[in-house]
């Protein structure tokens, strides 16, 4: 697996800045940081599927959605407390992604980008015409039950949960496995060449990838308290999710980590001077001067800095 | 203590009175939307008449402005940072019933004074009543949408079924939450209460671009009139009416006819469209300081909004009470004693002698006779002629071929009659 031990320091080193945090920047920056941590989970989820075996998913809220809305109704309209709905929520969206997406896994580039796109719409769509009275049609749901209250909390939670993601998630990529699912996103024949099963390594990347999706969509909507159809299946919210794990460096697990970051801080630090819509234009500039620049992502330029810091102290 | 240490507190103190010595006003709502910005400058103009005349307490109020874009998630973030980073005092919204509700869990845990203008949603009002704790710090100075509901019962009644002699109606409504709201209102209200049969309900996809198909399905049911519930691209239905002379009555709610630009947003084709509207509405005669606001609105901006829609009023009049609450309560940090004096705040505009509107808000106690309920928080109004308490809930405008636009209904408030399009016999 090629672990070493400076590899769980710089985890625990990681882990301990970020619980830091509280003590040192003011609340609204937490805040910040805990959208940040949303963004990150759902960039992971993304990487894992996309960014390692270079199936293109454009529908990625599709399985976020399934879990939120599934915990949401859960909780909302038949009381089921958000202990049990959140696992159920995480198995359903394992469940219907594959039953749904799976099939698409046998079709390739772009054509798997525009499937998982059709499912996104075909989910925005039915939310709001099936069963409004469950799923709060076009409206969405409100007033559903928050698992923190206040700015620290709320970090610790989505700090924990983003951690023990993105640790796991790297754990998984050190083994064959994730060796395997790269060697997918570089020359897919030649891995089916090798005798190995490239369907059921897919499956296991998607099974992956929705399983995170899945997690980070139900707690994060019982971090807002709300779902929105419109907010959820956003075209926006997919390239915002695709454009943080690129920018800080598809394939690797702290790209999207810094990337999500980077996006996050870079909107929200945007606001005092350009409290509209301008904000985005500025942050769409931003993120291709850098993706041209460096399409390898942010990750690669830190470790570009590091390496002429090294050569320069010797 | 070093002259270095002394200095940094005496410049850490300093910053910290001075950034104390104002009152801050934070905004949410979208920045791009007539609706948003309605309130947005609303709320300008009260501010700049409050600082010129000496401020709040002694302390001039600044506004700070957090974008929604109409989305859920956004308006969250927006009203994080307001509370977190901006630490406003107080906070005006222009924000719609979906954005209000996402924000709602947050007004609640932060405490901050909170006035929304445009939202109308019952359920909010319903929160008041469930935890009037919790929500102290919110007042709503627009009129539920159940309040709105009921008197637009009165005008199918006294206008469409007495004057107009329709017997029965077939619903055009979009398929939303808010088109199967309103088709419920119209089906389960205004339909028995007025005698009006309901012929058939025909849903129609938000991304319509040819009604001539619906239109005709209409016709085929032989009702004598058309309901619409259109509050998406609301201006495509209306314009197409017009250009293909459907050869019914039409009436019902439009959103996009709600704003002085409804006329060029047609091209001109909207005339004999009719839609009920919170007041003050386009074409709704103004009170003499009503009128102020609106020359003084027209001479600071230029752009559309040409003129604010009712969320500007109150906004406008709303933040001059949230601020002498905050006079009487001394300041905003006690929530339970600002709310006390908003619920207090009690502004009654005259027109010609007569009680023209209100701004003030239902208590606690206080049932509304018609309804048989209580509003707490919500802005005052009446719902039984001659409206010597408060302006009716809403009224119904319509826009003439002509172009000029006025109110239909309620008879009191009306200044032109309710008439069909010159094509329909």
């Amino acid at each position: 697996m090629g672990l070493r031990w400076y590899h769980f320091a710089l985890w625990a080193a990681f882990a301990a800045g970020m619980f830091l945090l509280p003590e040192i920047v003011p609340r609204g920056t937490l805040r910040t940081i805990i959208f940040a941590n949303f963004l990150a989970i759902f960039a992971i989820s993304w990487d894992t599927l996309s960014g390692r075996t270079g199936y293109v998913s454009f529908g990625h809220p599709f399985l976020i959605g399934i879990g939120a809305y599934t915990t949401a109704i859960l909780t909302k309209r038949f009381d089921v407390p958000v202990e049990i709905s959140i696992p159920l929520a995480v198995l359903m969206t394992m469940v219907g992604g594959l039953i749904v997406l799976l099939p698409a896994l046998r079709i390739k580039g772009s054509y798997f980008a525009l499937v998982t796109l059709a499912m996104m719409e075909l989910m925005y769509q039915l939310v709001q015409v099936i069963r409004p009275d469950l799923t709060g049609g076009t409206r969405g749901m409100s007033g559903l039950p928050t698992l923190t209250r206040g700015a620290v909390n709320g970090f610790y939670m989505s700090t924990a949960l983003m951690l023990s993601i993105a640790f796991t998630t790297w754990l998984l990529m050190k083994t064959r496995l994730g060796t395997a699912l790269s060697a997918i996103g570089m020359n897919e024949e030649a891995v089916a060449g090798s005798g190995l099963s490239v369907t059921r390594l897919k499956l296991v990347a998607f099974t992956a990838s929705a399983f995170t999706a899945g997690l980070g969509g139900a707690v994060y909507v019982h971090y807002l308290g709300s779902i929105a159809p419109r907010a959820l299946f956003d075209i926006n919210f997919v390239f915002t999710i695709i454009v943080a794990a690129l920018i800080g460096g598809a394939g690797t697990t702290i790209g999207p980590i810094l990337g999500a970051f980077f996006l996050t801080f870079l909107l929200e630090y945007l606001r005092p001077w350009l409290p509209g819509a301008e904000r985005y234009l500025i942050y769409g500039g931003v993120a291709l001067v850098l993706y041209m620049y460096q399409p390898k992502g942010l990750i690669y330029l830190m470790g570009q800095a590091v390496r002429r810091v090294r050569k320069g102290a010797a | 203590m070093t002259l270095r240490k002394l200095l940094l507190s005496t410049a850490l103190v300093g910053v910290a009175s001075a950034a104390s010595a104002e009152i801050k006003v934070g905004f949410i709502g979208s920045l791009s939307s007539d609706t948003g910005l309605s309130t947005l400058r609303g709320a300008e103009m009260a501010i700049e008449e409050l600082n010129a005349a000496g401020g709040v307490m002694g302390e001039q109020i600044v506004l700070v402005t957090a974008d929604t874009q109409e989305d859920v998630t956004e308006g969250v973030k927006a009203y994080e940072y307001l509370a977190e980073t901006e630490e406003v005092d107080f906070v005006i919204s222009g924000s719609i019933d979906d954005v209000s509700l996402g924000w709602l869990p947050r007004m609640q845990e932060y405490q901050i004074p909170t006035l929304d203008t445009w939202t109308s949603y019952i359920g909010i009002i319903d929160m008041v009543v469930e935890d009037p704790e919790g929500m102290a710090p919110y007042f709503m100075n627009i009129a539920s949408d159940e309040a709105l509901a009921t008197l637009y019962i009165n005008f199918g009644a006294d206008v469409l079924k007495a004057k107009m002699g329709f017997e029965s109606v077939v619903v055009l409504a979009e398929d939303t939450a808010f088109g199967e709201a309103i088709t419920g209102l119209v089906t389960e209200g205004l339909a028995p209460v007025a005698g009006i049969e309901v012929k058939e309900v025909i849903t129609y996809d938000i991304g319509t671009v040819d009604f001539a198909p619906i239109f005709s399905k209409a016709e085929s049911t032989g009702a004598d009139f058309i309901y619409q519930v259109s509050s998406v691209n609301s201006q495509v239905i209306s314009s197409q009416y017009v250009k293909l002379q459907v050869p019914m009555a039409m009436t019902g709610v439009n959103v996009s006819a709600l704003g002085l630009e409804y006329w060029e947003d047609t091209g001109g084709a909207g005339g004999g469209i009719s839609t009920l509207s919170p007041v003050p509405s386009v074409g709704f005669a103004l009170d003499p300081v009503s009128q102020k606001f609106v020359d003084d609105y027209q001479a600071k901006y230029d752009s559309r909004p040409k003129m604010p829609h009712f969320n500007g009023f109150n906004a406008y009049y709303g933040l001059k009470q949230a601020m002498a609450a905050a006079e009487e309560a001394g300041g905003f940090k006690d929530v339970a004693a600002w709310s006390s004096a908003m619920l207090k705040q009690d502004l009654k505009l005259e027109k010609d002698g007569k009680l023209w509107l209100r701004y003030g808000f239902w208590d606690y106690d206080t049932v509304e006779p018609v309804t048989n309920r209580t509003y707490p928080h919500n802005a005052l109004f009446d719902l039984e002629a001659p409206y010597d308490f408060a302006q009716p809930s809403m009224v119904v405008i319509q826009w003439q071929e002509d172009g000029t636009v006025g109110v239909v209904y309620p008879f009191e408030y009306a200044n032109s009659e309710f008439v069909l399009p010159s094509w329909v016999k």
